[in-house]
């Protein structure tokens, strides 16, 4: 299937394509309200301030899907905690910034600190336990953690069940006024992540994390010590998850515990799969289709919503079996196989 | 005996330190609270296991991940109040139910039926859906003209609340009459058969592995015959029926309540497996999208049908009486007054609750197990957990195995969910919270073990009770003056952290086999 | 000579990978047929494509002189096959006698059957109530034929029979398929050489998915040079 291309653009025409659509979006859907690209340019209000936090809210899901499809998707990890891993970034951002005060490069370096560890712990069950008793372990650490920052006796910290409140948004990336800025920092962080995955995922690491998908055994057997290969899947996702963490921190006026809970990890899952598993692309696509669709659901039909979301979801595992890009990916396989088939049959 | 020992050394030392650990917990308390909460921890502990165990049995043999369990644990407790509180809506739904399925019984015939039609082949294509389509206009069409009695969320005189309450009281309202809208019975019944009959046939030509065999046909015309009958039969005796089900002893209507609830899951949860489940044998990642978003349509319908309030369940008589005789003091001054309560120890136990939930517990458990351990069935079934190509190989129709385990399954979740409603309530969240401590119940037990879902569920339950009671009067730490009083959080929690524990330690569960 | 088996140019895929490129199998009503092959060769793939488990997407199996590729597989199988799987696949959860019976296709196959199969096997008679696990790999493959002769079978196919177990063992295995084969078919797949050789009148050679040479087996063991070139050393 791989072919040698002279052009890197040929190659990837559609991504850059849509890359470029992405970018000019705002300004675009300024123009549908006659306010100009300067103006959107310059953030005043409107629908295309609307449209970009809409965006945002879809780079963030994306970022958090895309962490989910490395190691639920290329390494055939099912973990039923992976929410934790996002709301460790979004709390440790919060409460950083608000009950400490620490400059922002100082937050970063200290989620990537806590996703190493909180990588770590996870990988501390790796070895013991394997398929749905991991997702189910995974699933009591997620939980312990929902239930920490929900107790009272931290409430001072992370507001309880009501949610981290206040937090302190460095001016210069702040929401409320410099959200074009603030569109554009998360594209680049997914965009940048994204290659990354790429990249990962055609290397010999990232080849060896799918052969553990596969067949662990066999990946055992030929001389791969497949537990370090696990743990480093698990801590790239566990960064990105909570690099989508930080972002969604700074964007959001409130960081619900709801983030850490299991139905947070089922979107997760739910993005994945409408996309495409092990596709990498189809978090992409999957995050776009998931938010939209509940956005526009929620605002059109209102509070039966889910009901249709429901429906969309068995009728997307039945039509759509093997999610968007993976559907995609089969089809155009198929049709490929398939004029081959018939030029073979002229030639003879 | 010794290698029994030396092979299960580890579950046999995790057993026994969660003994001792328990017996440490149980030296603060006072033999009354002691028993009050086990027999609570029991009672809790039941109701998860008949959700557990079913969800074992599916997830044994099927493979699949049935994670719209909870929901269905929650409709049969919705289904059990209606049939209960309200019998006269179930008996106007008789009719058309039987109507509507009486077309699927001739799913063998249709097959002799399409090979007579002579169609292009875009015809061919089109004509399923052609007829689905037809089906479901008519159906749209007919069903809200046909007279069902029901309830109002709008108005709270004629909520669900309302009639819940007033059956408690023991009134039962005499139900609105309502008439057919715009359309004579007759054409309300045909349509409906009509509805039945060609939905069915679109939905027979899509699958193509239908058999063909005379004995079969036979037996299709007779069970279509019959359910016709059936629903000819309640809809001519409407009245009589509805008026001998609200003149009917409430302990008698509740236990054909359960027996609804328990059936209508069974044949729910077969209709499942046979149109959605099926398909995707082959992609099981997918299977979790599809019982997830099913999932999310079970709770919209309860939500858009029964209203999002929560009510309470009526007990049936035997256990709500609170006459001068009243708390009973043994069983006899209990049968005498049906008191709802029970001294025990000098602690008041509730009857419904913390006796008759467990002693059903117990009882189903022994049913299935029997069903498991010594009929064809059950050995079919364990060996389809092991090997289901080797079963296949032998000859023998796993498919209908699935089919039958699904239903059974299920049944044993809205058996579950009715029964568990008189003591948790309805409400819209039910489902979901019972499904995590089923989930973590089997994961303690072990994901696949029958006993393993019955000893998780068991423990799942007697630890919630135990520290729901500790929030109460504080666990003094052995040694030291200290008393520690878990924060109602703290209750998920240690089961949670239980679970962690042991998958560590077992990573089979307690009971589970090794792969 | 009557054929009770005819695969003709199957093709089999496993998930993506096409397993089976084109296999022709002829199989003599009442004779023994053994598969050979190296490792990976798709003859375990072929015993399952017969059946249905691996569905072949092309080719046609013909059984008894009806098609029956594309059927499922358990009615294919109640046409009168019994299969003996590669690790024979005891049922671990069931005793020795569930087992058994569970191979019933009607009612009160076992107990017809039941003096037969001791004859063959007594040493599974006092075996009987013990749970699948705790027999050895002798006996498990014992119990595993057994399991094929319950219902009226009149085509066996054998996967790798002596794999595994000690020479006398596979002494007691050969001379139990010599006797089944004059009621029934068997179609053997063998690493073993020289068992293959000693029981098959007729064989198959598969080769990466494909049978490249069949005849009387008589034939092949003559003929050192193909022995050496399809099977490795000999």
């Amino acid at each position: 299937m791989q072919k040698k291309s002279s052009s890197f653009f040929r190659n990837h025409r559609a991504s850059f394509i849509l890359l470029v659509a992405v970018v000019l979006l705002p300004f675009i859907v300024g123009l549908f309200e006659g306010a100009s690209p300067a103006a959107v340019w310059a953030n005043q209000g409107g629908i295309s301030k609307f449209a970009e936090g809409l965006g945002i809210e879809i780079f963030i899901l994306a970022l958090y899907a895309l962490s989910y499809d490395l190691i639920f998707g290329v390494t055939g990890l099912l973990s039923f905690g992976h929410a934790m891993f996002f709301a460790v970034g979004a709390y440790l951002t919060g409460i950083a910034l608000k009950t400490f005060a620490l400059p922002l490069s100082a937050v970063i370096g200290l989620v990537f600190l806590a996703s190493i560890v909180q990588a770590l712990l996870f990988g501390l069950v790796l070895p013991r336990v394997k398929g749905i008793t991991f997702a189910l372990v995974t699933l009591g650490m997620a939980s312990v953690f929902h239930i920490i920052i929900m107790s009272s006796e931290l409430g001072s910290y992370t507001g309880a069940d009501v949610g981290l409140q206040g937090v302190i948004v460095p001016s210069f990336i702040n929401p409320a006024n410099e959200r074009l800025r603030f569109y554009f920092v998360a594209l680049v962080v997914l965009v940048l992540i994204y290659l990354l995955y790429q990249r990962f995922v055609n290397s010999p690491t990232g080849r060896v994390c799918v052969a553990i998908r596969e067949n662990e055994g066999r990946a055992k057997m030929l001389g791969y010590n497949t537990f370090a290969f696990k743990l480093a899947a698990l801590m790239l996702s566990s960064f990105t998850a909570a690099s989508a963490g930080i972002l969604h921190a700074l964007y959001q006026p409130i960081v619900s515990p709801n983030v850490a809970d299991l139905s947070f990890t089922v979107t997760a899952l739910l993005i994945v799969l409408i996309g495409g598993v092990g596709t990498l692309s189809g978090a992409l696509i999957g995050a776009a289709i998931y938010r939209l669709l509940d956005f526009g659901l929620r605002r059109y039909i209102g509070e039966n919503a889910s009901f249709i979301t429901g429906a969309i979801y068995v009728a997307f595992v039945l039509f759509i079996p093997y999610g968007i890009v993976g559907t995609w990916r089969a089809k155009s396989f198929r049709i490929a196989e398939g004029w081959r088939r018939l030029l073979a049959a002229f030639k003879t | 005996m010794s290698t029994f020992f030396r092979k299960n050394l580890l579950p046999l030392a995790t057993l026994i330190v969660i003994i001792i650990f328990f017996l440490a917990a149980a030296q603060g308390m006072n033999s009354q609270d002691f028993v009050i909460t086990l027999l609570r921890g029991l009672s809790v502990g039941a109701v998860t296991f008949l959700v557990a165990s079913g969800f074992s049995l599916i997830f044994g043999l099927l493979d699949v991940l049935n994670l719209a369990h909870g929901t269905l644990f929650m409709i049969g407790a919705y289904i059990g109040w209606t049939v209960f509180v309200r019998p006269d809506t179930f008996v106007d739904l008789l009719t058309p139910l039987a109507l509507a399925l009486s077309g699927f019984t001739l799913r063998d015939v249709y097959p002799l039926l399409s090979d007579r039609i002579r169609l292009s082949l875009s015809m061919k294509r089109i004509l399923p859906w052609a007829l689905i389509l037809v089906s479901a206009l008519l159906f749209i069409l007919v069903l809200p003209r046909y007279p069902i009695a029901g309830w109002n969320l709008d108005n709270y005189a004629q909520s669900p609340v309302t009639y819940s309450y007033m059956a408690d009281q023991g009134t039962r309202l005499p139900p609105p009459t309502v008439a057919f809208d715009q359309i004579s019975p007759a054409l309300a019944i045909g349509g409906l058969l009509l509805v039945s009959l060609l939905g069915s046939f679109g939905l027979s030509l899509f699958d193509q592995s239908a058999r063909r065999s005379p004995q079969l046909t036979w037996r299709s015309y007779a069970s279509f015959v019959i359910l016709l009958f059936i629903g000819l039969i309640t809809f001519i005796f409407n009245d009589a029926l509805t008026n001998f089900l609200l003149g009917l002893n409430a302990n008698w209507l509740f236990f054909i309540a359960v027996i609804v609830a328990t059936l209508s899951g069974a044949g729910l949860g077969a209709l499942m497996e046979m149109t959605l489940i099926r398909p995707l044998y082959s992609r099981p990642i997918y299977q979790l999208m599809l019982t997830i978003g099913l999932s999310a349509i079970g709770v919209q319908i309860v939500q858009a049908v029964w209203g999002r309030p929560e009510f309470i369940m009526p007990k049936p008589t035997l256990f709500n009486g609170s006459g001068a005789s009243c708390p009973a003091t043994n069983f006899s001054s209990w049968w005498q007054g049906n008191c709802s309560t029970i001294l025990l120890l000098g602690g008041r136990v509730r009857v419904y609750n913390e006796i008759l939930i467990p002693i059903i517990g117990v009882l189903v458990l022994i049913a299935v197990w029997i069903l498991l351990q010594r009929t064809r069935l059950g050995m079919i079934i364990r060996a389809g957990v092991q090997d289901r190509e080797m079963v296949e190989a032998l000859g023998i129709n796993v498919r209908r195995a699935f089919t039958i385990v699904f239903a059974l399954g299920v049944g044993l979740a809205t058996l579950g969910g009715a029964l568990a409603a008189p003591s948790m309530g309805l409400s819209n969240a039910m489902g979901e919270s019972l499904l995590l401590d089923a989930l973590i119940a089997l994961a303690i037990g072990g994901l696949t073990s029958y006993p393993g879902a019955a000893l998780g569920s068991l423990l799942v339950g007697l630890i919630q009770q135990f520290m729901i009671q500790y929030g109460q009067i504080g666990i003094s730490i052995p040694f030291t003056s200290l008393v520690l009083k878990p924060t109602p959080p703290i209750v998920p929690a240690s089961t949670v952290l239980l679970m962690v524990i042991i998958l560590l330690i077992l990573p089979n569960g307690l009971l589970g086999k090794k792969e | 000579m009557q054929t009770i088996l005819d695969v003709q140019g199957i093709h089999t895929f496993i998930g993506q990978y096409h397993i089976l490129q084109g296999v022709d199998v002829r199989v003599p009503a009442g004779s023994i047929t053994a598969l050979l092959g190296r490792n990976g060769a798709g003859k375990t793939t072929t015993l399952k494509s017969i059946l249905g488990l691996t569905p072949p997407r092309q080719g046609k199996v013909i059984l008894d002189g009806r098609e029956v590729q594309g059927m499922r597989s358990f009615d294919i199988a109640a046409m009168g096959i019994g299969f003996v799987p590669e690790h024979r696949a005891i049922f671990r959860d069931l005793s020795v006698e569930e087992n058994l019976k569970l191979a019933e296709r009607a009612k009160g196959d076992y107990v017809r059957k039941r003096d037969f199969i001791f004859d063959l096997f007594p040493d599974l008679k006092r075996l009987i109530a013990l749970p699948g696990t705790s027999l050895s790999g002798g006996q498990q493959q014992m119990l595993a034929i057994a399991r094929a002769l319950v219902a009226d079978n009149n085509l066996l196919l054998i996967d790798e029979p002596s794999e595994g177990l000690a020479p006398v063992i596979i002494e007691h295995m050969m001379s139990v398929i010599r006797q089944l084969s004059a009621q029934s078919t068997v179609v053997l797949v063998e690493q073993n050489f020289l068992v293959a050789s000693k029981l098959a009148e007729y064989y198959v050679i598969i080769e990466e998915g494909r049978s490249v040479r069949s005849g009387m087996m008589k034939d092949l063991v003559s003929d050192k040079a193909a022995i050496h070139r399809y099977l490795g050393a000999a």
